[in-house]
């Protein structure tokens, strides 16, 4: 490093020549120490930035997406999901439901115990599905549907649901399946104190909340080989550019980048992995028409959807990281149906033809708008639909109010990018006339029929009956969805890990030291 | 003087009470908006108003008010509605973070603007012309832009600091001088550009007056008329610059500890905002607040200190 050195008699200049020459030792030391120094051998630590901070350790809080990687170092789920979203055994080592799909049994482990020295048995997980229905989280749900749960022994329990819940099995896999130890569940301190049965334990004293949270191997854990690093540290990054630069210099050995910086970042020998678990699109929530009496015609929502040039958004838009389509589900959903990703094509033609067949003149549509990263599409939204003679109109509303101004109802038409799980739930938040993101509750009793006839079907039909759904909404346009960003993922030479269908960044178990 | 720092006292009380409710009232949006942010966007509407009643978010805006500030008053923050942590717990690991920074520019501020400031209104000439360009071109280039640039050039390119993250001193004084370096270099650039035009003015000023011709005459050395009797009449004008310094320097932490994802202040009055957790926000403010006073006030006294001529009433 150049010092600046005239009038270097004095002792000031030699006294900040040495503070500088301390300094820059200091940071060639804390760069290696600091991180997974990148090397990614077994027995390392493994560093990931995360997207958001921590919110809370107690399972009744605990959140999907960016989240699962604060949690899942330290409790075991009663399944797993493969990385296709396939349920594999966990904690729960076999499954079956009885004819009626209402009553599901689960087989247990006989040799797992919670860091505290708890057992883990049939009454810790009747103990922890009880914690997560008193509570208010917002997973609540993935265990709303079960009625009661009976002990039959340490090593079995009945789930009995008052209905079928298709996506049972996938809940078990997140935060519905979570273990804690009953005892700490009661203490009062889990939300801070995590108690669980996981490959690692938290390490209060090596964390520092919003900076680091450690995590050290559970020597006890009975399934050691999936976890090859001795320790797992999660750092919380909000902001894109000091992920990307904490990435680049190997400060982190993996982190949730953006399209925007995925060029950058390989460039500077990052590993960008991708992976579409999200759809990004209009929610024309007004099908009943009753804020715009002309939506209420499924010609004119249709001409909506051809009104869009997908494939110039996914260029303009995403840097051509995602895909356009006009269906709601994702890639690894049962509802998914690869021919409805161009069921709308780009044809204004078209589009003015079906609202002409309408009978509808022109008109103007309302639509919440925010600042963030969607600034550039709401001008093309508006550009577009305009061509063919609607209308659009946006309010502004405050970026913190998004959601819950979108989801009010004021709005007969909304821009939103939602995240796709499995199709029960997907349409449990999006479809139902009780589902939040339908928020002027439109109800259609053919709709009903076929999702009833999904709820019911034996599971090998399920897949089949879902797309049945999803076939009617789509030409029913529900939605005029735009394009599946792609979730892109980045890790440093060294690391390797596998995508997560159905989730915002890859299972804990799927990070790996890369030898290659 | 005990009188003076007394009023300062209830000044800054009353700053703390002002400010804390003007930031209550300006950034409560809604019950259900807080709710829903906490719970996410595929919650129910019966789940968010349960959340809501749970955190007494449905009582009237006042007695919410008014309850936090009963609990404040005994030293009880509150918690977070996000992540269930205390406010004070959350205030205790933030605030030294910001200020390691935000002293660290000012501690740079005052070294470097004092020696170019000096130089410049001694030596005048192309020194001075020079220090003069520097300054302009400091002020005017952003403390991100800068920020951005230190991290290219001495984290990615020389990997000589980290690019992210703090170390607290408690872990590794050498890893906490690393990790805040970069930040500091950044913060204090506009700094020391405007405080060394201050020192420089006020150095020219004093070294024109009629006493140091006095001083000169009597065959004083000029080493010892200047670090002995100007810098010490020029000092009040500095430390004036430095403690508006301080404040600014406060404000630009927000965007550096953004730059260095640094969980400083700043960044937690962010988010906290963009989320609509009132009690971390209102802990921020107050802490904030205090610190300013607090700084305000020792820089009052140094005045007094420095140069008699400043009485402290």
């Amino acid at each position: 490093m150049e010092t600046r050195m005239k009038g270097t008699r004095t002792r000031r200049a030699v006294a900040m020549a040495v503070a500088v020459a301390t300094l820059t030792a200091a940071g060639c030391t804390s760069q290696g120490g600091a991180a997974g120094d990148g090397g990614g051998d077994e027995g390392d630590a493994l560093v990931v930035g995360a997207r958001v901070d921590n919110n809370s350790f107690d399972p009744a809080d605990l959140e999907i997406g960016n989240r699962v990687q604060y949690w899942q170092p330290v409790y075991d789920t009663l399944l797993r999901l493969s990385p296709e979203a396939e349920p594999e055994p966990n904690l729960a080592t076999e499954w079956s439901y009885n004819e009626d799909q209402t009553v599901l049994t689960l087989q247990l482990r006989d040799d797992v115990t919670f860091t505290d020295g708890e057992p883990f048995d049939g009454e810790a997980v009747k103990a922890n599905i009880e914690h997560i229905k008193a509570g208010t989280g917002q997973n609540q749900f993935m265990v709303a549907g079960i009625d009661e749960v009976v002990v039959n022994s340490e090593t079995e329990v009945e789930l009995r649901l008052s209905e079928p819940v298709p996506a049972l099995l996938s809940y078990l896999a997140w935060v519905g399946g979570v273990m804690a130890s009953p005892a700490a569940l009661d203490s009062g301190d889990i939300a801070q104190e995590p108690v669980g049965s996981g490959p690692y334990v938290f390490d209060a004293e090596a964390s520092t909340p919003a900076t680091k949270y450690v995590y050290t191997r559970n020597e006890d854990y009975w399934n050691p080989d999936l976890y090859p690093y001795d320790s797992v540290e999660v750092r919380p990054m909000s902001d894109i550019t000091p992920t990307v630069n904490a990435l680049k210099t190997g400060q982190i050995d993996a982190a949730l980048l953006t399209p925007a910086v995925a060029e950058e970042a390989e460039s500077a020998g990052v590993t960008v992995d991708t992976l579409a678990v999200a759809w990004a699109g209009l929610i024309i929530a007004d099908r009943e028409g009753k804020v715009v009496p002309e939506l209420a015609d499924p010609r004119v929502r249709q001409a909506i959807n051809h009104a869009f040039d997908r494939e110039a958004m996914v260029e303009f838009i995403l840097s051509g990281y995602g895909a356009p389509t006009s269906q709601v589900f994702s890639t690894s959903s049962e509802a998914y149906d690869a021919a409805l990703d161009d069921a709308y094509s780009y044809d204004p033609d078209k589009a003015r033809q079906l609202l002409e067949d309408a009978g509808v003149g022109d008109f103007t549509i309302t639509l919440p708008q925010w600042d963030g990263p969607w600034n550039d599409l709401f001008p093309i939204i508006s550009d577009q639909l305009g061509k063919v003679g609607i209308t659009v109109k946006y309010k502004q509303i405050p970026p913190d109010q998004a959601i819950a101004e979108v989801l009010s109802g004021r709005y007969p038409v909304a821009f939103f990018p939602l995240a796709s799980a499995s199709a029960w739930q997907d349409l449990q938040t999006w479809v139902t006339p009780e589902a939040p993101w339908n928020m002027l509750g439109a109800q259609d009793p053919e709709l009903d029929r076929l999702i009833e006839a999904a709820q019911m079907a034996p599971a090998e039909e399920q897949p089949e009956a879902f797309q049945e759904v999803n076939r009617w909404l789509v030409e029913q346009a529900w939605f005029a969805p735009l394009f599946r960003p792609d979730q892109v993922f980045g890790t440093t030479e060294g690391t390797a890990t596998t995508m997560q269908a159905q989730n915002a960044v890859p299972s804990l178990w799927s990070f790996q030291p890369d030898q290659g | 003087m005990f009188a003076f720092v007394l009023r300062r006292l209830a000044f800054g009380v009353s700053l703390i009470l002002f400010a804390t409710t003007l930031t209550f009232f300006l950034v409560y949006s809604d019950s259900s908006t807080i709710a829903r942010n906490i719970l996410g966007e595929n919650a129910s509407r019966a789940q968010v108003e349960a959340r809501a009643a749970e955190l007494g978010l449905d009582r009237p805006l006042l007695v919410q008010f008014l309850d936090w500030l009963r609990s404040a008053v005994t030293g009880d923050l509150g918690t977070s509605y996000f992540t269930t942590e205390s406010v004070s717990a959350i205030l205790v690991t933030r605030a030294p973070v910001t200020l390691s920074i935000v002293l660290g520019g000012v501690l740079v501020t005052a070294l470097l603007s004092v020696a170019l400031g000096m130089l410049a209104a001694v030596r005048r000439g192309w020194i001075d012309r020079a220090v003069q360009v520097l300054s302009v071109t400091g002020m005017s280039l952003p403390n991100f832009w800068v920020g951005l640039m230190l991290v290219v050039l001495f984290a990615v390119t020389w990997q000589l600091f980290p690019a992210t993250g703090y170390v607290s001193p408690d872990l590794s004084v050498t890893g906490w001088l690393a990790s805040i370096a970069l930040p500091v270099a950044a913060l204090a650039l506009s700094g020391v550009a405007a405080a060394t035009q201050q020192v420089r003015g006020a150095v020219i000023d004093v070294l024109e007056a009629d006493y140091i011709r006095t001083l000169r005459s009597r065959g004083l050395s000029e080493r010892s008329i200047l670090f002995r009797h100007a810098l010490k009449n020029a000092a009040s004008p500095g430390l004036t610059v430095l403690s508006l310094q301080f404040i600014g320097l406060l404000g630009g932490a927000i965007v550096i500890e953004k730059v260095f994802a640094l969980p400083g202040l700043g960044s937690t009055a962010v988010e906290s905002t963009i989320q609509g957790d009132i009690p971390v926000l209102l802990g921020v403010v107050a802490v904030t607040v205090v610190i300013v006073v607090v700084v305000n006030l020792v820089i009052d006294l140094a005045n007094g200190w420095v140069n008699p001529k400043v009485t402290i009433r």
